[in-house]
């Protein structure tokens, strides 16, 4: 059922339209027991000539077929504007964004999403209006997690039908290695002459003070200016050269790949909430020394990716 | 595929299943013992006390128990479990009992459906006009009932203030708009079944109906036992009828005709060999029809004679008759032609005359001495009768409805010891007298008279017109009506018995009569109400081809009412559809928008597309560096929308400048792309 789905829909792009074409109704087991209730009431009221009950059975069918249209209507026309899934280390669940638009002068209510048939999360679009659903995806190794089927539902209104769809769109999910090891991170690297080696005591050279950016470490943040209702400001520090670490996974002779790559992934994140500068190398790529969530990210995704370019990449799907 | 199986139904779907719960317990309140609804309030607060801390909910054991006990309790009362009001007892306390269980929505859902049922109930049970508003307003609560919990049962594992945020978009008041419109949408739909939906020309199960008593005349009559007739107000039967209705003194309804008479007590017995004595119908034709309203008896009441049945499960007998096969107890509606003067068209068969001569044994010795007095004074049936009656006229009879109790010859006891009576006491009376003298006489119950109804043109026919007169058999006549009664108190023929007797009904209804603007009010409301009950209520198979008839099918069937269904039917789906689609539909919020998107529409098509990324105003500089012969045109539109789309507010006259803005917009026209601007 869902390959047939997935070869008539094809592979969707975002931002994506819900159109009719895409859209199924069904009614759900509370809408099946109203069903039940009417034709009680219908045998009821055929059988005792009863206007009243049947009047009120015919109401009450009518109401359940508007409630059909209005269930596929809050579907329909709904827009999925973005999905986005933060980096996340292993054995942690990532998130999710679903992104999604109204673009309809009628608000819409509990649209809900999962990831594969995962457990759903409901969020409401007011009218021209925007919802943002956070999901939970595992990830349960290193690599990348793709997303290849959402499941968006609604039973709203009055839960009698249940209008879903299938979004298939490439979504990737980067999935660092969990950072372990008990290692000490080596305090002295060569590929630099007059590097000297600093126990990370943080005898940093204070240059000064610059306005906050974004992506600055709350630990440099200078609180207590803040707290004197100055402006947010970082307390910058010279790292000349004198606290650099070059993280080298030539070092971990012994060990085996994973714990290797796990060890390096705690070394990264270690030196970054130290505040440190530091650069990664592996076989057959350097990352130069800097600091930052960027080139956090770009450490911890060259680990994430280590050695699966190729081999793995496309397997590890969440559904 | 994924389920959504949330753990907990949402507090406000608890609260709005159970106030559907409670008002549907509200529609069949009296109908059951008292204590059924306390006890389900109990369980009710104890629901809601749980939901908010105070209590705990029972276990598995205690509810067992309770149900085992109130199940008892309820055979106990009623003896049965089957039955409208045992079943609404048992429906009310098992959903009060479900209620303690109430945990995830399904539960919720499955005491809206109890809801429901017990609308089903108070339905089969009462339908007048007045309960009508009540069942569609608790159709409404119902469906804002699911709603709500409909909405709570898609969870919400978002943060708090996300949930906070939508619960002011979807509040109570939304759900019950959504709740109303659902409705309205679904009432054309409604009205189209309820008049095409093929009906059941008859039933497949009876209801067993327990412990109501309907009023109506009873098939025997002992007038010497009552002391104290009370008669009802309650109505026995409307009648229109086409053309003008007869005049005061033919308004007989004639009723059970009872022929066998043990000196005490009349009694209808039934004579399986008598045979129906052909009659010639003389004078003028009245058609009508009947509104029957429901009794435990089997008798359809027509105007004095009819012409025949008009129906083949209702029986026309050889004294004249109706009487149905089943009790009347949905009420019905007939029509019938009758005429007020008839003729025997043969002599009176022997056996008839035999049995309509009998009397029993040695009562009443006195009055059959006088009657065979009179007879001899007198030459001709005729005649005798004429002498009878006028012994009741100048005897010193009178008319009341508190009579003393007569003796064992009850007849002799009124006629010469009493002289106090109803018409009971003179159709007896009168009748033993016509049997000891041989003429073949009987008694007829019935009603006599009506009240006129100006607004709906009709007769309604009460319980307090009910009547007894007597016939008797004249050669060269045959059966010809005598109403002694008219002779003591002829007042009874031409008004009601109120006029003469105001005691005759209890105390609210005399004030009624007695305030005229409030009878007149009282006379709308019936005839809105006999209106109700015969276009809508007793609507059937048989009005269903008759509107199929006046919408122009030639001769109607269930295959013609198969297709105005379907075609209905299709035709509410594609406008429900189209009607629900449309509120999909990409529009901008409002007019400023809207126009602000015909303008740039206007610029794409003038080659200057605007990116979506792109401001007013940054648009403003594009349209200037493409095309500046434009540039006076354009620009200080752009700006204005800008102005009024993010300047201050101005309070007073936005809508007129956006009005305006509107209107320059439709006016703005583009020049084709200036001479000598380099194309880019």
């Amino acid at each position: 059922m869902a390959r047939w789905i997935r070869k008539r829909q094809g592979t969707d792009s975002l931002p994506l339209s819900l159109s009719r074409r895409r859209l199924y109704i069904i009614p759900t087991r509370a809408g099946v027991g109203f069903g039940l209730v009417l034709v009680l009431m219908l045998v009821a009221g055929l059988n005792y000539a009863n206007s009243t009950a049947l009047f009120l059975t015919f109401l009450l069918t009518g109401f359940a077929l508007v409630s059909m249209h209005q269930c596929h209507r809050n579907l329909l026309g709904a827009r999925l504007l973005a999905a986005t899934a933060q980096p996340t280390f292993a054995h942690r669940a990532g998130t999710l964004s679903l992104i999604f638009e109204n673009p309809a002068a009628a608000a819409r209510f509990r649209i809900a999403a999962a990831v594969g048939d995962g457990s759903v999360t409901p969020t409401d679009l007011p009218a021209y209006g925007r919802g943002v659903i956070a999901l939970s995806v595992p990830a349960p190794k290193r690599g990348v997690v793709q997303v290849d089927r959402l499941h968006l539902i609604t039973r709203h209104p009055f839960g009698l039908f249940r209008a879903w769809t299938w979004v298939h769109a490439p979504i990737e999910m980067l999935v660092y290695p969990q950072p372990n090891g008990s290692l000490p991170m080596p305090t002295h690297h060569g590929s630099r002459s007059g590097a000297r080696s600093v126990a990370h005591t943080g005898a940093d050279e204070w240059l000064g003070l610059r306005p906050f950016r974004d992506g600055d470490s709350p630990r440099q943040v200078d609180w207590k200016a803040y707290a004197r209702e100055a402006p947010l400001l970082v307390k910058e520090y010279s790292a000349s050269g004198a606290d650099l670490r070059m993280l080298d996974f030539g070092v971990l002779s012994n060990l085996p790949l994973e714990a290797k790559l796990e060890q390096l992934a705690r070394w990264v994140v270690d030196a970054e909430d130290g505040g440190e500068r530091y650069g990664l190398i592996l076989p057959g790529s350097q990352i130069k020394p800097d600091r930052g969530p960027e080139h956090r990210h770009h450490c911890l995704a060259q680990l994430a990716m280590f050695g699966l370019e190729d081999t793995q990449r496309g397997e590890d799907t969440a559904t | 595929m994924a389920k959504i199986q949330p753990p907990e139904g949402s507090r406000r779907g608890l609260n709005w299943a159970t106030g559907a719960f409670c008002a549907g317990m509200l529609l069949n309140v009296d109908r059951v013992p008292s204590w059924v609804p306390v006890a389900a309030l109990i369980f009710v607060a104890w629901r809601l006390m749980a939901a908010s801390r105070a209590l705990r909910l029972p276990g598995v054991i205690t509810r067992s128990l309770l149900a085992i006990l109130l199940v008892a309790g309820i055979v106990l009362r009623f003896h049965t479990l089957n039955g409208l009001s045992a079943g609404t007892a048992l429906l009310i306390l098992m959903g009060s009992v479900k209620l303690l269980e109430t945990r995830a929505p399904r539960d919720q859902y499955i005491v809206i459906g109890s809801a429901v049922f017990l609308l089903l109930a108070a339905c089969l049970d009462r339908q007048g006009l007045v309960h009508a508003p009540l069942y569609l307003l608790h159709v409404w609560l119902c469906c804002a009932a699911l709603a709500v919990v409909g909405y709570g049962s898609t969870a919400s594992s978002a943060t708090a203030s996300s949930s906070s945020a939508t619960a002011a978009l979807f509040d109570s008041r939304a759900a019950m708009m959504l709740g109303a419109r659902s409705l309205v949408f679904a009432l054309p739909l409604a009205l189209m079944l309820f008049m095409f939906f093929p009906r059941l020309p008859g039933a497949f199960w009876a209801i067993p109906r327990s412990d109501e008593a309907l009023t109506g005349l009873g098939d025997s009559m002992s007038p010497g036992s009552i002391t104290q007739l009370t008669s009802s107000y309650e109505v026995a039967f409307r009648a229109h009828f086409e053309g003008s209705p007869p005049p005061p003194q033919e308004r007989y309804w004639r009723g059970p005709v009872l022929h066998e008479f043990d000196g005490y007590t009349w009694r209808r017995t039934a004579r399986n060999l008598a045979r129906m004595q052909p009659l010639q119908y003389l004078g003028q034709e009245y058609r009508y029809r009947v509104s029957l309203e429901p009794s435990a008896q089997r008798w359809w009441f027509s105007l004095d004679t009819a012409t025949g049945s008009p129906e083949p499960n209702v029986a026309f007998t050889y004294d004249y008759q109706l009487i149905s096969a089943k009790p009347v107890t949905p009420g019905t509606n007939y029509t019938l032609v009758s005429h007020t003067s008839t003729r025997a068209s043969s002599p009176l068969p022997q056996l008839s005359r035999r049995y309509d001569t009998e009397l029993h044994g040695e009562r009443n010795p006195r009055s059959r001495a006088l009657a065979v007095k009179l007879r001899s004074g007198v030459a001709s049936d005729e005649a005798y009768v004429s002498a009878v009656l006028d012994f009741l006229h100048t005897g010193g009879f009178q008319y009341t409805l508190t009579p003393p109790r007569l003796g064992f010859d009850s007849v002799d006891d009124f006629l010469f010891n009493t002289r106090l009576g109803f018409c009971g006491h003179y159709a007896s009376a009168f009748t033993v007298m016509m049997r000891a003298a041989g003429v073949p006489a009987r008694v007829v119950t019935g009603y006599l008279g009506g009240e006129w109804n100006p607004i709906g043109r009709y007769f309604i026919v009460r319980q307090s017109d009910a009547h007894s007169w007597a016939e008797v058999w004249l050669e060269g006549r045959g059966w010809t009506r005598v109403d002694p009664t008219a002779v003591v108190a002829p007042a009874r023929l031409q008004r009601g018995i109120l006029d003469i007797l105001p005691n005759a009904v209890s105390a609210p209804a005399r004030f009624v009569w007695s305030q005229p603007w409030l009878a007149a009010l009282l006379q709308r409301w019936d005839a809105l109400n006999t209106a109700w009950n015969d276009r809508v209520i007793k609507f059937n198979y048989d009005d269903q081809l008759r509107l199929l008839q006046r919408l122009g099918f030639e001769s109607p069937g269930a295959e013609e009412l198969g297709w105005a269904f379907g075609s209905g039917l299709v035709g509410w789906m594609l406008w429900i559809a189209w009607h629900v689609g449309r509120q999909t539909r990409r529009t901008p919020p409002d007019k400023l928008a809207r126009a602000y998107t015909r303008l740039c529409k206007k610029l794409g098509r003038a080659g200057i597309a605007r990116e979506s990324h792109q401001g007013p105003l940054s648009f403003a500089k594009q349209v200037g560096e493409l095309r500046p012969d434009l540039q006076a045109n354009v620009h200080p539109l752009l700006l204005r929308y800008a102005q009024l789309r993010y300047g201050p507010a101005e309070q007073d006259s936005y809508a007129a400048h956006v009005r305006e803005f509107a209107r320059q917009v439709s006016e703005l026209t583009l020049p084709a792309r200036a001479a000598g601007t380099p194309p880019r």
